[in-house]
């Protein structure tokens, strides 16, 4: 179908989009690793719970933890070895999380599900889907079985190719190289929805990709102006439908399901091969590594193996983050693992990493003008500071805040306004299960970035600078 | 320092635009307005627009050097505590007193200058808290203050020293700058609108008086998105209609030239002087949008702008009076309310259905 421009919305950022680093590097299957560590928290919602012990043998793909409850996912062996230990650890977002250690054997046997027929009915997909850990893979990690089952009716599955966040080049690369497997795993999840109307958002910095969907009779590609944060699930609803998600709803209430493109792959690998989700394309970029490109990675597999297989650092890093620059995590240590939602491990440099100290805020309305969301920011910042979470919560509109991030990104004075937003979520989500914590005010004297060691050499020595700087 | 990496909450990359950035465009905004004043009063616009600079900025050194605990500690390490005050200076005290310099007549005095300097920083900028937390634009307070403060001084107007210079005007008049002259004998005086735009020969304020310099500095602003380009045109057709009306009732001194004889009178060819004229062009490009003290929602933007511009036309119909410093004072006051009380919607906001009881 021909391709459509998408509508325009107000507010957004237009960051330089750095992606010509690895827009052209086809995707290379990095060969496992000696060992990875598989962490049973791999979507939204609870953590998985392991079903293998140490010193058990796995097969390549086989089930080692089990959703618990309905929003959960499975959790599969992405090498073939044998299972050290498991035990919890501090992951790359900070929280502690259980890992699963796997050595990797010499077998490298494999144990899937039995392929599924391409006419295959919609319970048999969504049952596929299910079994097979399949996870929103954009960077929410919202599994995908819940969304294929909705508790209202839709009409339309929406895939979500727009890959708004700079630096990012592994859906783009997807698309180009797998189009006709997204646009059957698109097929299935729609068979699964019982909908026939499939649109693809695709970033206009990304034609041959809008080209490439175009030679499909059910598919419509919608072209999206190219502005950040365009691939919001409610952003990128709006832009292609014109439907307005409502304040704390979910998309599938105005009938729509929106669906990554890299799930869409997923989806097909699963119910074409019963391949379970243990393997994702993820993208090795910034000005600091070598050879920049996007991997094909298995779950687990240590950052510093990727960072090395891609020729190592070229310059010293100022910030490693795990996952877009936008919305992704700072990593303090080579020594942690990939995830499902992992999209993207970026080493910037000097000149691209944001590091400057907040200067006082200057009250121009930026971070509102630019919200995708229609809020402001800079109330939430002004009463959190002042320790006023409820205030914070009431005047800046929280709740509805998607962390996009950009408002922290137009701030000319830089103040850390998503680390305020996300304190006042926190309040805001403690009060209403339990107590609340006594308000502690944001830290407003600027010491939102601590320099740490990427590796520390001394660790006594260090702690003891942090408190006497605390 | 070479093997570190900065852990920080998202977004890991941010704009290269800085406060101080934005400062220096807002300075280099302004300097068509300091030339031409230059150009139009002689070298006394030069002192006063040097003056003001320097005493702002020394105040905010001097405000920073003694405030706060440890005054002996500070003098002993007074090079560590001037390359400490240089990092964090973000040129906004120059912009105070550049504006400063510009909304005030070139024969104030010297030391008039220095002493509403130090009260823009120190009293209504830096006592409220530095950069960003002053409820008032501090150039528009100070002026307020040398205005009811330095009675003489501040009255004196020079006609511009440039272009076709008018019959009287080489004579230092009192007490009436140029818009007060045309609305209190009618049409019959009224300066043409091109020599309003030039500034030639007219008497006013250093920075004001050429329209052409401030409608730049406009240019500048919007195109560098350090202002939002609708703001100061709402603020300028809002005026000019509401002062294009307004004129159109005839005062006590109007009654006496018999130009409003026939009553009630619409001229719209009243607009372009109305514009030009006086203050109000440069506060709606350099004063009302000042970031600090302006609404943060749109909409509340958009209230601001007129109630302000409205009230700008009204009370200078009725004083014949350059009130423009006034009415940004009394509009920054009540900013805090406008944004209390005029927020934004969030995307996908609904109204929720009141649900009549009883039935």
């Amino acid at each position: 179908m021909k391709a459509v421009k998408g509508r325009l919305y107000f507010g957004g950022v237009h960051p330089k989009g750095a992606k010509a680093l690895s827009e052209n590097a086809p995707i290379e299957t990095l060969p496992p690793p000696e060992t990875v560590a598989i962490s049973t928290s791999q979507s939204l919602g609870k953590p998985a719970a392991p079903v293998v012990e140490a010193g058990q043998q796995v097969k390549e793909g086989e089930l080692i933890a089990k959703a618990d409850g309905p929003i959960s996912s499975d959790v599969f062996a992405s090498v073939a070895g044998t299972v050290t230990e498991i035990k919890e650890e501090t992951g790359a977002g900070g929280t502690l999380e259980k890992f699963i250690y796997i050595k990797r054997g010499e077998s490298g046997e494999k144990s899937y599900f039995a392929p599924l027929p391409r006419d295959a009915d919609g319970e048999c997909i969504k049952a596929r889907i299910k079994e097979c850990g399949i996870v929103g893979l954009g960077g929410a990690g919202f599994p995908a079985a819940v969304k294929v089952a909705p508790r209202t009716p839709v009409d339309t599955l929406i895939l979500n190719g727009a890959e708004c966040e700079p630096y990012l080049t592994c859906d783009h690369r997807l698309m180009l190289e797998h189009t006709d497997e997204i646009a059957r795993g698109a097929r299935y999840v729609a068979r699964a929805l019982g909908v026939k109307n499939i649109i693809i958002g695709i970033e206009a910095n990304k034609p041959e990709c809008i080209k490439a969907f175009e030679k499909f009779d059910d598919i419509k590609p919608v072209i999206l102006k190219k502005q950040y944060p365009m691939g919001g699930e409610k952003q990128l609803i709006y832009v292609t439908t014109g439907r307005r998600v409502g304040m704390g709803k979910l998309p599938a209430d105005c009938g729509v399901v929106v669906q990554n493109v890299a799930t869409a792959f997923a989806v097909c690998e699963a119910v074409e091969l019963g391949k379970p989700l243990y393997e994702r394309v993820l993208t090795v970029s910034g000005k600091a590594v070598k050879n920049p490109g996007n991997l094909r990675v298995r779950v687990g597999t240590p950052v510093k193996y990727i960072v090395e297989f891609c020729g190592g650092e070229k310059v010293a890093p100022k910030k490693v983050i795990q996952g877009g620059p936008m919305t992704g995590a700072a990593l303090a240590t080579y020594d942690v693992y990939t995830h499902k939602t992992t999209s993207g491990i970026l080493l910037l440099d000097k000149s691209e990493a944001a590091a400057e100290e907040p200067t006082p805020c200057l009250n121009c309305g930026k971070c509102a003008d630019v919200c995708p969301m229609h809020l402001m920011p800079m109330n939430t910042a002004f009463y959190s500071a002042a320790g006023d979470f409820d205030a914070a919560a009431k005047y800046g509109n929280v709740l509805s805040c998607i962390e996009c991030g950009a408002c922290e990104y137009i701030c000319p004075a830089k103040r850390p306004l998503i680390q305020a937003i996300r304190k006042t979520k926190g309040y805001m989500r403690s009060k209403m299960t339990s107590a609340p914590p006594s308000p502690r005010p944001a830290d407003q004297k600027g010491r939102s970035a601590p320099f740490v060691p990427l590796m520390p050499k001394d660790k006594t020595n260090n702690e003891n600078k942090e408190n006497g700087n605390g | 320092m070479d093997n570190t990496v900065v852990i920080s909450t998202p977004p890991h990359v941010k704009s290269r635009r800085t406060t101080k950035g934005i400062m220096i465009d807002v300075i280099i905004s302004l300097f068509p307005c300091a030339v031409a004043g230059i150009v139009f009063f002689g070298w006394q616009a030069l002192v006063v627009e040097l003056t003001a600079v320097l005493a702002c900025v020394a105040t905010e050194f001097v405000y920073y050097f003694i405030w706060k605990k440890g005054f002996a500690e500070k003098c002993k390490n007074a090079r560590y505590v001037c390359v400490n005050w240089w990092k964090q200076f973000d040129f906004t005290s120059v912009v105070t007193g550049l504006i400063l310099a510009l909304i005030i007549p070139s024969r104030v005095n010297w030391y008039e200058v220095i002493i509403g300097s130090v009260f823009a920083i120190a009293i209504v900028k830096m006592l409220f808290g530095g950069t960003g937390k002053n409820l008032v634009n501090p150039a528009a307070a100070a002026r307020v203050f040398m205005l009811l403060s330095f009675t003489v001084s501040m009255n004196v107007y020079v006609a511009a020293n440039f272009g076709p210079i008018m019959s009287d005007s080489t004579v230092i008049t009192t007490g009436a700058t140029n818009f007060s002259g045309f609305l209190a004998v009618g049409e019959g005086n009224a300066i043409n609108p091109v020599d309003l735009l030039l500034g030639s020969g007219v008497a006013g304020c250093i920075g004001e008086t050429c329209g052409l310099a401030i409608i730049s500095g406009y240019i500048y602003l919007s195109v560098r998105k350090v202002i939002k380009w609708w703001q100061p045109l709402l603020f300028i057709a809002v005026f000019g209609i509401t002062a294009t009306l307004m004129s159109g009732f005839a005062g006590d001194a109007d009654k006496l030239t018999g130009y409003y004889a026939n009553g009630y009178i619409f001229d719209i060819s009243l607009f372009l002087p109305h514009i030009l004229s006086g203050g109000v062009l440069f506060a709606a490009v350099f004063m009302f949008p000042d970031y600090v003290t302006s609404p943060k929602g749109v909409w509340g933007q958009v209230v601001y702008y007129v109630a302000g511009a409205i009230l700008v036309a009204l009370l200078r119909h009725f004083t014949q009076k350059e009130v423009a410093s006034f009415v940004i004072m009394l509009m920054n006051l009540i900013v805090p309310l406008i944004d209390r009380y005029i927020r934004r919607k969030p995307f996908g906001y609904k109204r929720e259905k009141r649900v009549k009881e009883g039935k």
